[in-house]
């Protein structure tokens, strides 16, 4: 058993510190002034053992510590000294003690916060909190409840200590937990109320805080013991201080994760509109700018890019958009759109505008992309026309015109507006040789520029259609046809009449129109839906007649757009 | 023979809390020494000898750094078990510390409870 303060006073003057042990002994070595002083447990703690012919007792707050024995009055001295020495030894001790106390208190509040500040949830922080309690307040259970003014409830978040009845009691007590929480006091309960309180009876000793931020409160820890412990003002003022530094954790763990959330949720809105502008502007295009995002371009940022425009064309447009509503027609061409989009985006291409009926898609690595989606394009609507054809709608069928060249891509505008735009001949041209394919009654149709620039053509046929001087330009233009494109038999005929077509188109550039004529119409004849043939017999038979000027290179020049 | 239990701080309510925390330790026949600056550490340590440290890193004249140093690295007490005290936030210094020849490294707040415990472990007690 450890020895009581007082016991332990006694002690150190006595026997533990020399220095007041010395100043005894040189008392005790004068005349008259032998003593001993002997414990209650008959230990001679000081001086000799021996026959004495008095004997006092030292006490303290009514309990003996020891007896003084000496034999003359001139020893009382002694006496008088050891008391007072005692007395003073004590009261130190004593404020060893609480301060000791004080310490240990600190400390569990600096662990305590140490602890919680690392949790993020109300749970943990109310489970930390209790035991960090018990730790320091002796407690056998403890509750932390939470009320909840919007659905009026109040609910525990943590217990310590066993008590199957605890959810029935805050239920039953509810009323007075709620009346506990919003007054916003801490007290230690009489013991008659918690006698008087069935809820408490497993209790002896109760006393709660409230958990309060500012002038709020939101809820309660109440803390008991199965035997009369007997809580302190001060053990009241520590469950309080705990209770308002947890009160505060879970405030700001509150804050945290509500802060958390609207972050979250910010990132997802500015993610959905990062989504949703890359499909407006093309994200290939930011790249091509070379910027990761939209946010990063800026008016007049601009790139030179070697690319290859396609424009596609739905051909008889008005005619099938004359039979259907606005909105049936919106919805055709976003049906339209939807089939085609996938097919450029697969081969390396972008929209990079919608055309109301077409668009305009750039490949920016090389055209051998383009081309084998502008085939692609037209197999996928020889099977979307089946579809329509059972659904009695009118076949849609586009024309195709492609041109490889630079294009400048940059950003337009002004401060207020800014558009991604492009500008380039190659553009122009493009569009040019998309309207020619109408001319020639080509599904897909492409300039020598273009052709150059595939890395593998022999995946391709090709029929050369001479050389054109579109309305406008400058320099006349090499084109050809890609016939890969076109519906099964019409492929089949103009691939098994390839060489013929390229000898008739000779014949034309030699001007024998005669003989030229003749082998195109021969072509014609086999399938009157080759176009081209057809356009080359009639040019042909016109100049048979027709004076030939001297530099004559077979150049049309068209005179509309 | 007894043993014996130096504490250093330059600060009295230290030197109280620490004593108050090992009194048990007194009962069991421990002598708490105590020295409130380190150049009076360094002279008891030379003469009593004791089992048992706990030094304070931060105080004047000499800090408990060079108090361990000169300690273990000049004097070559090795028979003297030191554990350093400092306050939290310069867990830096516990390199350094241990480098001096220091045995064990405390923080302070220190847990009363892990104070007496090691102690008793030092002592074996």
């Amino acid at each position: 058993m450890s020895l009581s303060t007082a016991d332990r006073a006694i002690k150190h003057i006595l026997k533990r510190d020399k220095a007041t042990r010395e100043v005894l002994n040189k008392l005790r070595a004068g005349e008259g002034m032998e003593c001993s002083f002997e414990t209650v447990g008959g230990q001679v703690l000081w001086g000799a053992e021996g026959t004495y012919k008095y004997a006092m007792d030292l006490t303290h707050e009514d309990k003996v510590l020891g007896t003084f024995r000496y034999s003359s009055e001139k020893a009382l001295l002694i006496f008088d000294t050891l008391k007072l020495l005692f007395q003073k030894e004590w009261e130190k001790k004593k404020i060893g003690k609480e301060v000791l106390g004080l310490y240990r208190e600190i400390n569990m509040i600096y662990d305590l916060s140490e602890l919680i500040s690392e949790k993020i949830d109300a749970e943990s922080i109310a489970k930390v909190t209790l035991e960090e309690a018990s730790q320091i307040i002796d407690t056998t259970h403890a509750l932390f409840l939470i009320y909840d003014p919007e659905k009026d409830t109040v609910h525990q978040i943590a217990r310590l200590g066993e008590n199957p009845k605890s959810q029935a009691f805050i239920e039953q007590q509810k009323d007075v937990l709620r009346a506990l929480i919003t007054r916003g006091v801490s007290a230690i309960v009489p013991a008659e109320r918690i006698a008087a309180n069935p809820a408490l009876k497993h209790l002896k000793t109760v006393m709660y805080a409230p958990l309060k931020v500012k002038h709020r409160t939101f809820g309660m820890v109440i803390i008991g013991h199965e035997e009369e412990v007997e809580y302190t003002a001060a053990e009241l003022k520590l469950l309080t201080t705990i209770s308002l530094q947890s009160a505060t954790a879970i405030e700001s763990a509150h804050l945290y994760q509500k802060g958390l959330k609207e972050v979250q949720d910010r990132e997802e809105a500015i993610r959905k509109i990062h989504d949703v502008s890359q499909k407006f502007v093309p994200s290939e295009f930011i790249k091509s700018l070379g910027k990761a995002k939209i946010t990063e371009v800026f008016l007049g940022d601009l790139v030179e890019r070697e690319v290859t425009v396609v424009f596609v064309d739905i051909r008889g447009f008005t005619t099938i958009s004359e039979g259907l509503s606005p909105t049936d027609n919106f919805l055709f061409v976003n049906g339209f759109n939807n089939r085609m989009g996938p097919i450029v985006r697969k081969n390396g291409g972008f929209i990079m505008q919608y055309l109301g009926d077409g668009f305009m898609a750039l490949f920016t690595e090389g055209s051998q992309g383009a081309l084998t989606a502008s085939v692609e394009m037209h197999r996928e609507l020889q099977v979307y026309n089946k579809e329509r054809a059972l659904k009695k709608r009118l076949p849609v069928h586009i024309g195709v015109g492609m041109q490889s060249g630079k294009l400048i891509m940059g950003i337009t505008g002004d401060n207020e507006r800014l558009d991604a735009a492009i500008i380039s001949d190659t553009v122009n041209t493009a569009a040019r040789i998309e309207g020619l394919s109408k001319h020639f009654g080509t599904s897909i149709l492409l300039t020598q520029e273009c052709k150059a620039n595939l890395t593998n053509p022999g995946q391709f046929d090709f029929r050369y259609l001479g050389r054109v001087q579109p309305k406008g330009k400058m320099k006349p233009i090499d084109l050809y046809e890609c016939i890969n494109g076109d519906a099964e038999d019409l492929q089949n005929h103009k691939l098994s009449n390839l060489k013929t077509f390229d000898d008739a188109m000779t014949l034309f550039l030699d001007k024998e129109f005669a003989m030229a004529a003749v082998t195109f119409q021969q072509i014609f004849k086999s399938n009157i839906k080759d176009q081209p043939a057809k356009l080359f017999l009639n040019r042909a038979a016109q100049l048979i007649t027709q004076e030939i000027e001297d530099n004559w290179k077979g150049v049309e020049t068209m005179t509309t757009k | 023979m007894d043993k014996k239990l130096l504490i250093v701080d330059d600060e009295a309510h230290i030197r109280m809390l620490i004593e108050q925390t090992l009194e048990d330790l007194e009962d069991e026949g421990v002598e708490l020494l105590f020295a409130d600056n380190g150049a009076d550490a360094l002279k008891i340590i030379q003469e009593e000898r004791p089992n048992l440290v706990f030094l304070d890193v931060m105080m004047p004249k000499m800090n408990g750094m060079e108090v361990c140093q000169k300690v273990k690295k000049e004097l070559n007490i090795t028979e003297t078990y030191i554990i350093l005290l400092t306050a939290k936030g310069q867990e830096v210094d516990r390199q350094k510390g241990l480098d001096m020849g220091a045995d064990k490294y405390m923080t302070k707040p220190f847990d009363p409870d892990e104070m007496l415990s090691i102690a008793e472990e030092i002592l074996n007690l």
